[in-house]
């Protein structure tokens, strides 16, 4: 008669034990991965090689933006055509319309560019290292590995984070170029500003440094997406549609911890009362 | 109701293949929700079911990213506000920036990320067990039977997520302006009330919904033409997700000139 209500608390506790069991999982997996990234950038550099073109190139449709650096591209340049549209439309009604050139070299560098190749980086690679590495293990594959004694973690998943880390670089640089060339022929071409005044304004507020910082947030954003997306592709369960479904919530993951990222890392390099720098005051 | 790619051999041909099919599967549907509605043969329960289901899995991460996005905004536009002397701006950007951009694509991204590949994962393992395929044989048309409920769904929950995220997003830009920034209140409310129009709202809605029923399309048509065992379903899924967003910004920026373009910008500052 007693058992079952004294069953009750552990009933209720056990959301709450799976989470941290899940999360203790993880982060045990993360510490593994980066810990043996040094190793195999000696040990397994033709597969980090590999990797490093698939990355970049892939070998998708040509519908869905035809590799990384496509889908990268187009995402930046159709999201920076906005800022462009939208920042016009904003500084407008305070009369300051000729400093739209602003929006780009600001909003574009600190925070949009970074965002949004991050999350084009998570749609096209991230679920690609979930679809990939599920399938492994749903298979066998990866017990198969661990029979023939080779260390699987370090072999499938250490290789794919030295290759996100150094495709990123290049991959982040083309949707740079793409988001300020987006948002300088949606402001000149569209809304017919003087590209004289866009251009004054845009290498004004544009400073080394914060092309540095950007670029800095687009790395971190790129180790979160890979540890993510390969943790949930290494733990998949449930046959494929399994694989499927951890692709879906390593997205969810990823993207909702870019963005609180993002935040944390803007309030840490520019402040809490960031300025412009070039406009003096 | 098969889809299956002629053989091609470039990739140039491949990529209006897929077009042309994706363009094919949209007419079908609207068509297959037509004859549903018009025989009154709706799957009322799997209407539901999918509705509850994409609304469990996209509300939550939709929250907890329009969060975040809203310090951001007040973090930018602060800075910039009040170097350039025009403090209380503040609300008047979040009015268009929160509400006509940022809830439909914040919505856009979870509907299509989150629900589109576990939409796009259950189709995909039910086509390569050729379930489907014993369906039609019974009779049951899988477009009736499995796409009309899933589009009805993301655009119920699409519409009624944008609301969620225009009160968080404006709620936590408004907090962290007057609370951290030390902004006044009065001025954010008055700028927000002032320049916040019912055509944005409106615009907002209809972006959102045809957000909906890019993120169900490409998710229910990659789903369905899945090949290839456990590797075809997560290459499937992958490939979804791509369409999706990519198709989503592209849409985006449509929609928001045919707006501006429709409806004139309205007051100074």
């Amino acid at each position: 008669m007693l058992a079952p209500v004294l069953h009750l608390p552990a009933r209720a506790a056990r959301p709450v034990v799976d989470g941290f069991a899940g999360l203790g999982r993880h982060s045990t997996f993360y510490a593994r991965v980066l810990a043996a990234v040094p190793t195999v950038l000696v040990r397994h550099w033709r597969h980090v090689l590999r990797h490093v073109n698939d990355i970049s190139f892939g070998s998708a449709s040509l519908l869905a933006g035809g590799g990384t650096i496509g889908v990268v591209f187009a995402m930046s340049a159709v999201a920076s055509t906005q800022i462009g549209l939208e920042g016009y439309r904003g500084l407008d009604i305070i009369g300051l319309s000729p400093m739209t050139g602003l929006m780009s070299a600001l909003v574009n560098t600190r925070e949009i560019a970074p965002v949004v190749a991050s999350v084009a980086l998570a749609a096209k690679v991230g679920t690609g290292f979930t679809a990939q590495l599920g399938a492994m293990r749903i298979s066998d594959e990866i017990d198969a590995l661990e029979t023939m004694a080779v260390p699987s973690v370090p072999f499938l998943v250490s290789t794919r984070m030295a290759a996100a880390v150094l495709a990123v670089v290049p991959l982040y640089l083309v949707g740079l170029f793409a988001s300020y060339a987006a948002t300088s022929l949606a402001v000149v071409q569209l809304k017919g500003q003087s590209s004289g005044t866009y251009d004054y304004y845009f290498q004004l507020l544009l400073t080394p440094a914060d092309v540095g910082f950007s670029l800095l947030k687009a790395v971190i954003f790129a180790v979160i997406i890979t540890l993510v997306h390969c943790g949930h592709g290494f733990h998949a369960t449930g046959g494929p549609e399994g694989v499927g479904k951890a692709a879906g919530r390593a997205l969810r993951t990823s993207i909702v911890t870019i963005a609180i990222v993002d935040v944390l890392l803007t309030l840490t390099i520019w402040g809490t009362q960031p300025t412009l720098p070039g406009v003096g005051a | 109701m098969t889809f299956t790619p002629p053989p091609t051999r470039t990739a140039v041909g491949d990529a209006f293949a897929q077009a042309g099919m994706l363009l094919s599967f949209t007419a079908s549907t609207v068509a297959a929700l037509g004859r549903t509605v018009a025989r009154r043969r709706l799957a009322w329960r799997d209407v539901l079911e999918q509705t509850w289901f994409l609304a469990s899995v996209t509300t939550f991460p939709s929250l907890l990213v329009t969060v975040p996005l809203g310090v951001v905004v007040a973090l930018n536009v602060g800075s910039m506000a009040g170097q350039l002397g025009a403090e209380g701006y503040g609300g008047a950007v979040v009015a268009f920036v929160v509400v006509a951009q940022a809830s439909p694509l914040i919505c856009a991204l979870m509907i299509s990320g989150v629900g589109g590949s576990a939409v796009c994962a259950d189709l995909g393992a039910r086509t390569i067990r050729e379930e489907v395929d014993a369906m039609e044989v019974m009779g049951i048309p899988a477009l009736e039977r499995f796409v009309v409920p899933r589009l009805i769904a993301a655009v119920v929950v699409t519409t009624l997520l944008a609301c969620l995220v225009m009160a968080v997003g404006i709620g936590a830009s408004y907090g962290f302006q007057t609370l951290v920034l030390g902004d006044s209140p009065g001025a954010f409310l008055s700028s927000l009330t002032e320049f916040s129009r019912v055509e944005d709202f409106v615009i907002a809605e209809i972006k959102a919904a045809a957000f909906g029923v890019i993120a169900a399309l490409v998710a229910c048509f990659k789903g369905l033409t899945a090949k290839g065992g456990p590797s075809g379903v997560g290459d499937a899924v992958n490939e979804a997700v791509v369409l999706a967003f990519i198709l989503v910004f592209v849409a985006n920026t449509v929609l928001t000139e045919l707006y501006a373009a429709i409806v004139p910008a309205r007051g100074a500052y």
